[in-house]
């Protein structure tokens, strides 16, 4: 009864200081915001106010990562020069900091998951979630941060921190463990994070290679294309997409091991691995028809046509008919196990090819996220 | 099924294809890419347009159709199975569900379980059967059916917004021969009515280039290996266009003010386009997709690289040809482009990574020969940072394929290029070379007379070789003075000589003009070693450069274009309300879960049978069941 009360509570507050947050936002910020940026502002808050209802953890992050992230714009005192002077900016809470944290912290969780998953030990369990889920804030921290100093650089050089591969890449890494996280809690099973880890590891690989190779951490400013409030709301929905296709790819990994008997011991039954793919499947599916839809808008009012036949357009076609496929078998005709892990883990090497490859290897309108 | 299976693999396929080959680039691309053979093979195909081919769009139409009769055979089963409430069921096959419960309830009451399930959103239906008992159905989530109609549905609503916006149309009259293909540039009020598109044609995609000041009253539709005139019901001027630029350098953004005029009735509209705020007027929407240089006027000094001449003007314009003889040759100047930002990876002093950097106008042109032959030049208007030195750089080609090749000029104390057309003067002045070779060799130890009398001849012909012909020459001199079984080091000793030489009295003919001139400033004092050779590197590699001219861009007047897009679209709604259908089709397909339940009590017995079913049996349904089964065991 009373932990209700607390409940009810806590969720109030947190509505209410998002509602507080949203106004502050608006009457600070209402000359560089157009009204559909007003109105995915006021959709942001109703929805996260939403998720922290329903997911209490989900409440905690976004706590941690606006204080945080406050602390941090508080101690640059508008300059970029703050990260010199300022020691936490420096190797704590400047975005470039804050997301090299989250490279570490990634691997190390995985490497715990796998303890879990041999030790069987509650202690690593817990203990990688909680790394997990710190590794995520500092993430967001980080691109929330990004954010703010790319409005220091200029006034017109700011914008939202999804704008290229670099910044995307970062995206993928906490949009797939917020997924993985929920699934992890709703089905109290950890195991799976040993798996799941592995794909967002090498997402940071990739971050690391690309920013000390290539230097892309610098902020660019937007292209004129760019220019608008549809990238706040077509590339999240694709990442949400993205970060499903990869973790069920991740699950049918460890559902195949199983099924062949490698280290099956360790791994849940056959059949809870099977439904997690679908699930995780499922919701990629409806996100990532949503992401192309609004892609497709967003074409035609700034390309003059809902659909070129860009390289990229094409491949997230593609993408999109291998899933429905999927779906259809699994739906339509009952179909279940081991066909379905391998499309599954197959489906990742092409929703790679449309997320990576199509940048690095075929031209086109999309090239915003070139290497 | 597997028709419709066959089919989506054929597209998915062909557009895979279309994603690897480049499409609607000039026929020209394609020939040289591949050849005439597979050219033509690719051609026939359809491979250079593969989404608007004649096969490709037949697949569109073969989906839409089996699609649709896909819903049509499905859609009465489910409207029929969404009405029904499955009351005829028997005892015996209530118990044989895989979800079935038995068990005695005394206060069994009929509305107490019909309100309980209506408070769970379940519809209801209650049956008295004659002599056997009171049967209690209930469903819920039955909108999930729906979701198979949606999904379909959408996707012909999609394929034929996809073909409304295809240009059948134009493909059947291609067919016939009522309209053809210009391939010949022409101006518009030129062509005939077979190369034209009424103002009526129901969607497509053209485009216009405006200059600033210039009004247009027809749009290009590009085709295959040529175009068609686009008719449009209002004709538009570009009053201005702007390129807005970051404080780094790189553009902000493209802004074209226009003014739309409509042809009948003459009201004006006045509105700035950007990319991301196209404007649209009668049912046809204007982009801001490209921009081009309009018409540049350019100032030039024309310096011959390889004389003592002293430069002369030439006034030219972009998209003009301007003539000129030179050395009994008629050459002709074609100035393509110029371009006013230009953003390189420009190196820093230190070991800084390259940052992109504004650097300031290029203009491209080209130089054609009598018998047509052409190189093409890129030449930058103001010095570039490299490796710690600055160059004017004017990169050369012989053809489009190739990669430009640069001459790299090095820039003298005032980031000028006078210091190096000094010095290449200077070079040509066979008089002031003596003197140089004269007093350079003056202060060198040599004791016999004769032995300095064939010294200074000796690099007198060195000198000659340099100035006539590079390097190359030079080698080819030392190849004169050193017999063929001299050994490698010998000649390498000899060119190191030889290029010293060289270097000597450059350097003996800048202080000779310093001295004279009294302008110290305009050779580099720190590094005037370095400028000179970088500066006799440039004045040998001035041999590969095709025609020896140097254009040097002093001011220039920049007119600039705007491309615009007109695109019709009535597709467009068709597939947005499609799209809407889809994702509702999907949300209801994965997302609600329909249950059935059944409630039977034995007429005169406390015996309930409690039967459910679910069309999607996942593993958290027998828990559901269960819970549910115990719930109604608590009606009271």
């Amino acid at each position: 009864m009373l932990r209700n009360i607390k409940d009810k509570f806590m969720n109030y507050s947190f509505g209410l200081m998002l509602a507080c947050l949203t106004i502050i936002a608006i009457s600070k910020f209402n000359n560089f915001m157009d009204n559909y940026e007003l109105i995915i502002l006021i959709g942001s808050a109703i929805t996260f106010t939403w998720m922290g209802n329903v997911w209490s953890n989900f409440r905690k992050l976004f706590l941690y990562t606006f204080l945080l992230s406050f602390i941090s714009i508080y101690f640059y005192k508008g300059t970029l020069e703050g990260i010199e002077l300022n020691f936490i900016l420096k190797y704590f809470l400047s975005s470039q900091s804050a997301i090299m944290w989250m490279t570490a912290l990634y691997p190390l969780s995985l490497v715990t998951y796998w303890i879990y998953l041999f030790s069987k030990q509650d202690f690593y369990g817990n203990l990688a979630t909680k790394i997990t889920w710190i590794a995520t804030m500092m993430g967001f921290v980080g691109l929330l941060v990004r954010w703010y100093e790319s409005y220091l650089i200029g006034i017109d050089v700011g914008h939202i921190p999804v704008s290229n591969l670099y910044e995307v890449f970062v995206l993928f890494c906490l949009i797939t463990s917020l997924l993985y996280l929920h699934y992890e809690e709703k089905l109290e099973i950890k195991k799976m994070g040993a798996f799941v880890l592995i794909i967002i590891t090498a997402a940071v690989a990739f971050i690391l290679w690309y920013t000390l190779e290539k230097g892309a951490n610098e902020i660019q400013p937007l292209v004129p294309a760019l220019q608008s409030y549809w990238m706040k709301i077509h590339v999240p929905a694709n990442f949400i997409g993205y970060g499903a296709f990869a973790m069920a790819a991740m699950i049918s990994v460890a559902y195949l091991l199983k099924d062949k008997g490698i280290i099956g011991s360790y791994l849940p039954e056959l059949n809870v691995l099977d439904e997690m793919t679908y699930k995780a499947i499922s919701i990629g599916f409806i996100f990532f028809t949503i992401a192309t839809i609004l892609g497709a808008i967003w074409a035609a009012e700034a390309w003059g046509g809902y659909w070129s036949w860009d390289p990229k357009e094409t491949w997230a076609l593609i993408v999109w008919l291998n899933y429905a496929a999927w779906l259809h078998l699994r739906l339509i005709k009952g179909l279940r196990g081991t066909v379905l892990a391998w499309w599954s883990l197959g489906g990742l090497v092409i929703t790679t090819f449309a997320f990576l490859g199509v940048n690095l290897f075929l031209s086109g309108l999309h090239s915003y996220g070139e290497l | 099924m597997r028709f419709a299976i066959t089919m989506f693999s054929f597209l998915a396929i062909a557009s895979i294809i279309g994603t690897v080959l480049k499409q609607n680039e000039p026929y020209n691309n394609y020939i040289i890419k591949f050849g005439q053979f597979w050219f033509e093979i690719f051609e026939k195909l359809g491979m250079y347009n593969v989404y608007q081919a004649f096969w490709f769009l037949l697949i569109l139409v073969f989906l839409i159709i089996s699609t649709s009769l896909c819903i049509s055979r499905n859609t009465p089963k489910i409207l029929k199975d969404y009405k029904s409430f499955q009351d005829r069921v028997r005892e015996k096959s209530l118990l044989s569900f895989k979800h079935s419960y038995q068990f005695s309830l005394k206060n069994f009451s009929v509305k107490k379980t019909i309100s309980f399930l209506k408070s769970h959103n379940y519809k209801v239906k209650h049956k008295v059967i004659e002599g056997n008992g009171d049967l209690i159905i209930a469903k819920k989530g039955d909108l999930q059916k729906f979701g198979y109609i949606f999904t379909h549905l959408a996707i012909v609503i999609i394929s034929i917004g996809g073909l409304l916006d295809g240009n059948l149309v134009f493909k059947v009259q291609e067919l016939i021969g009522t309209k053809q293909i210009q391939l010949e540039d022409q101006p518009l009020s030129k062509i005939p009515l077979k190369g034209r598109m009424s103002e009526d044609n129901l969607s497509y995609r053209a485009s216009i280039l405006l200059s600033e000041g210039d009004t247009k009253t027809a749009a290009i539709l590009r085709a295959k290996e040529g175009y068609l005139v686009q008719e449009i019901p209002f004709s538009i001027t570009l009053k201005n266009f702007n390129i807005k630029h970051y404080s780094t350098g790189q553009p902000k953004s493209f802004e074209s003010e226009l003014l739309v005029t409509d042809k009948k009735t003459g009201e004006t509209i006045n509105k700035t386009i950007s990319v991301n705020k196209p404007l649209t007027y009668k049912g046809v929407t204007i982009y801001q997709a490209a921009f081009e240089d309009g018409g540049s006027q350019l100032d030039l000094l024309v310096w011959d690289l390889n004389s003592s001449q002293p430069s002369f003007k030439m006034n030219s314009e972009i998209f003009k040809n301007n003539k000129l003889t030179f050395e009994n040759q008629n050459l002709t100047f074609e100035f393509k482009d110029f371009r006013k930002f230009n953003i390189l990876e420009v190196g820093q002093n230190e070991e800084k990574k390259p940052k992109p950097t504004n650097v300031g106008p290029n203009f491209l042109y080209k130089v054609r020969n009598e018998s047509g032959q052409a190189k093409e030049y890129q030449t930058y208007q103001l010095p570039i940072l490299i490796d710690g030195k600055y160059f004017f750089m004017s990169g050369m080609r012989n053809s489009p394929q190739e990669e430009f090749k640069y001459l790299k000029i090095p820039a003298d104390d005032n980031l000028s290029i006078e210091g190096f057309m000094v010095l290449k003067s200077l070079l040509n002045n066979p008089q002031k070379v003596q003197n140089a070779i004269n007093k350079g060799i003056n202060t060198s130890a040599f004791t016999n007379a004769g032995k300095k009398e064939a010294f200074k001849l000796g690099a007198k012909n060195i000198i000659n070789a340099f100035v006539g012909g590079g390097y190359n020459s030079v080698v080819d001199e030392m190849d004169l003075n050193i017999p063929d079984q001299a050994s490698i080091a010998d000649k390498e000793k000899a060119i190191k000589t030889y290029i010293n030489i060289i270097y000597l009295v450059s350097q003996e003919l800048v202080r000779g003009y310093q001295v004279k001139n009294n302008e110290d400033i305009v050779f580099p004092i720190k590094d005037a070693s370095r400028f000179i050779q970088d500066a006799l590197t440039a004045y040998s590699d001035s041999f590969f450069y095709g025609v020896p001219l140097y254009l040097e861009l002093k001011e220039f007047k920049e007119v600039q274009a705007s491309g615009l897009q007109l695109t019709k679209s009535p597709g467009q709604f068709w597939v947005y309300l499609g799209s809407i259908l889809l994702v509702l089709g999907i949300f209801c397909m994965i997302y609600i879960q329909e249950i059935r339940l059944w409630i039977f009590r034995k007429k005169g017995s406390n015996r309930l049978i409690v039967s459910l079913a679910t069309n999607r049996d996942r593993m958290d349904f027998d828990q559901y069941a269960i819970e549910f089964k115990d719930k109604i065991k608590k009606i009271t």
